[in-house]
């Protein structure tokens, strides 16, 4: 423990020095932007801003990339009370009561509670990724190729289960993005795969095309701009501050959102956006009045923002002890290392301590500075939203290109981008979320890999995924919940991922 | 029977793993003990055409295909084709030059707005961009036959 407070004093050493605070303070600014402006998410606002990072270090980098990542929760608030818009997906069910808030004058006191919980749920998720993440690392050293595989199933299987559309449609994503992921030479026999005689396609095909097709450019084919126009309501400096009937109202929302948020976080899958449904179906189903969600409930408000923080923060356990995505969003930031050359694992810890413990103590300070961002400055925020659509869309398709030729110098690049931006709008068409198909993208190597190479370690014997304890405790967890997903699909019962979607889609209608 | 959502998803990814498997065949899939390079793919592959079926059996849940809403396909088309256009000419003509005529040509063609606003803006936007990445983000842009 003592070990871990200095190292940590070392890392507030590195974060709070002028540059690497002022990028940390530029991330949360440029996040909160991304989350306000609907239309560009985190994912796709990390992947566009990624060039950007190439002339910093490493340790600059990620605080800049994390800055946008956990700004864009604490942006995505505003316009989902102000306007009834989500400004990214994890801010959806806060759009419900937040804007009921709004529509009744209480606009300031919804975004200072929306504020303050994303403040306590994404400090507690650095506290505890400060006491957790170092050791998790020692103990996944242990970690070989039959752990490796099994952790990664176990990761596909829990997104599946835990994703708000239907399991054979993440699967599908997920596998299509799979596929995709192995497309270029296989790094174990050399052999070129799918690649058509393109020589760029020979590294494989990168995750910023693809996620800035998906979610950048894919949304602004979804959103035509005579649709973009809505009523903003602006909140006034002085109603800010919420009463203390809402603040007694929010403590235990804002308790509960912190926990479920951060352990759902660690969970592979769309954390942020999962923890942010689930807080408020928990909510809603503890309340002594749950009549008044819909119509304004503290809680409605309170629960999923401090959720989605507490879950973003959370999603960085994984990554930092084991090198493993948990969510797209992560899966970039791991990129966005390995292009500054740190490989992002268990041994980042002790190989690169500036670059681990100056990002976890600035999660600290961003946090900070985003709860005394996010208040004063809201009536800027608010002029942002007015920007005509019109205007804004034609910027944020050259900051797709920008984003995605700068990474490689590859115009190959470019046309893939274009190409999963159609696909990406067909794909909301046939209500399918592209999230896991990144996902898939991401750790098809590591997924190939570790499985070939278990295979080879045991002469081609499947049970050795279930002769180490580590694998074989995974591997029955993932088998358990392919149980639990057949025994609802074999009884067409709805589970409370389904029931969840019906409410949800009942009182988006209203 | 009427045609749902999900009977035409389920067939489209049908086809796309069979697809895949076609595309396999010249990959060697090895044994259990040394897997080969076309042994993940052409599993995946199979996974693919399953969970397609699955969802395409399971269709009758879905909502009809007649009422997926197509409103805003004249929009994105006309996007992607102007992108792609900018896209095709964007080595030839550099950065700057390029997305000048992309960001008019969205705000003119698509949008409709009055000819020399819209020049303005994106001369600005782009320009601005320009200098941001070239000289303060020290990233160089595709430069164009006039060096910029």
């Amino acid at each position: 423990m003592e070990s871990t407070l200095l190292s940590l004093a070392h890392g507030f050493a590195v974060a709070l020095a002028p540059a690497n605070a002022w990028y940390a303070f530029l991330g949360c600014l440029v996040g909160t932007l991304v989350g306000v402006l609907p239309g560009i998410g985190p994912l796709a606002g990390i992947s566009i801003l990624l060039p950007v990072t190439f002339g910093l270090n490493a340790t600059q980098a990620i605080i800049m990339l994390a800055g946008i990542y956990y700004g864009s929760q604490y942006g995505g608030s505003t316009t989902s009370i102000l306007m009834r818009i989500p400004g990214e997906a994890s801010s959806v069910m806060t759009c419900i009561d937040g804007y009921a808030m709004a529509k009744k004058g209480r606009a300031g006191a919804a975004l200072c509670i929306a504020a303050v919980g994303s403040w306590i749920g994404g400090t507690f998720g650095v506290l505890v990724l400060t006491v957790v993440a170092p050791p998790l690392a020692t103990i996944a050293l242990r970690f070989g190729p039959p752990e490796y595989t099994a952790l990664l199933i176990l990761g596909l299987i829990f997104l599946a289960y835990m994703s708000s559309s239907s399991l054979i449609r993440t699967l599908l994503m997920a596998c299509l993005g799979l596929l995709l992921g192995m497309i270029g030479i296989d790094n174990m026999t050399g052999h070129f795969r799918y690649s058509f005689d393109l020589a760029e396609l020979g590294d494989g095909i990168g995750i910023v095309p693809v996620a800035v097709g998906l979610f950048g450019l894919g949304e602004i084919l979804s959103t035509p701009s005579a649709g973009a126009v809505k009523d903003i309501i602006s909140p006034r400096l002085r109603d800010l501050l919420p009463t203390r009937k809402e603040w007694s109202q929010a403590v235990m929302p804002i308790t509960r959102g912190t926990l479920l948020g951060f352990i759902i976080g660690i969970i592979p899958g769309s954390a942020h956006i999962i923890s942010s449904f689930l807080s408020y179906a928990v909510e809603r189903r503890v309340s002594k009045h749950p009549e008044e969600f819909g119509k304004g409930a503290v809680a409605g408000v309170a629960g999923p923002e401090t959720a989605n923080n507490a879950a973003s923060t959370g999603a960085f356990v994984p990554l930092l002890a084991l090198g493993i995505p948990t969510s797209p969003i992560t899966a970039v930031l791991i990129g966005a290392l390995m292009i500054h050359g740190v490989s992002v694992g268990p041994t980042l810890v002790n190989e690169h301590p500036d670059v681990f413990w100056g990002f976890v103590a600035s999660m600290y300070v961003g946090n900070l500075m985003l709860l005394v961002l996010n208040l004063p400055l809201v009536g800027l925020f608010v002029t942002v939203l007015r920007i005509p659509y019109a205007y804004l869309y034609p910027l944020i398709i050259m900051f797709c290109i920008i984003g995605v030729y700068v990474v490689n110098n590859s115009i190959v690049d470019v046309w893939i981008m274009l190409i999963m931006g159609a696909v990406g709008y067909a794909l909301r068409k046939f209500d399918f979320d592209p999230a896991p198909l990144v996902l898939g993208l991401v750790i098809s190597p590591i997924l190939e890999q570790s499985l070939r190479q278990s295979l080879i370690m045991s002469n081609g014997n499947y049970l050795i995924f279930f002769s180490r304890p580590i694998s074989l405790g995974l591997m029955m967890i993932s088998i358990g919940l392919l149980v639990l997903a057949a025994y609802a699909f074999m009884l067409k019962r709805a589970d409370w991922r389904t029931k969840l979607a019906e409410v949800e889609a009942g009182e988006t209608e209203t | 029977m009427t045609l749902r959502a999900d009977h035409v998803a389920g067939a489209f990814f049908v086809g796309v793993g069979l697809l895949v498997l076609a595309l396999s065949g010249d990959l060697p899939t090895g044994s259990l003990s040394l897997p080969g390079s076309g042994f993940m793919p052409k599993i995946v592959a199979v996974l693919t055409v399953f969970f397609g079926a699955v969802l395409a059996l399971r269709g009758s849940e879905s909502r009809p295909f007649a009422t997926v809403a197509w409103d805003d396909v004249k929009h994105a088309a006309v996007v992607v084709a102007i992108t792609a256009a900018a896209v095709a000419m964007f080595e030839w003509l550099g950065f700057v030059t390029i997305n000048v005529m992309l960001i008019f040509a969205l705000l003119v063609v698509i949008e409709r707005r009055r000819l020399f606003p819209a020049a303005v803006y994106s001369i600005g936007v782009v320009v601005t961009t320009y200098v941001l990445f070239t000289y303060a983000l020290k990233t160089p842009l595709q430069a164009g036959p006039l060096g910029f």
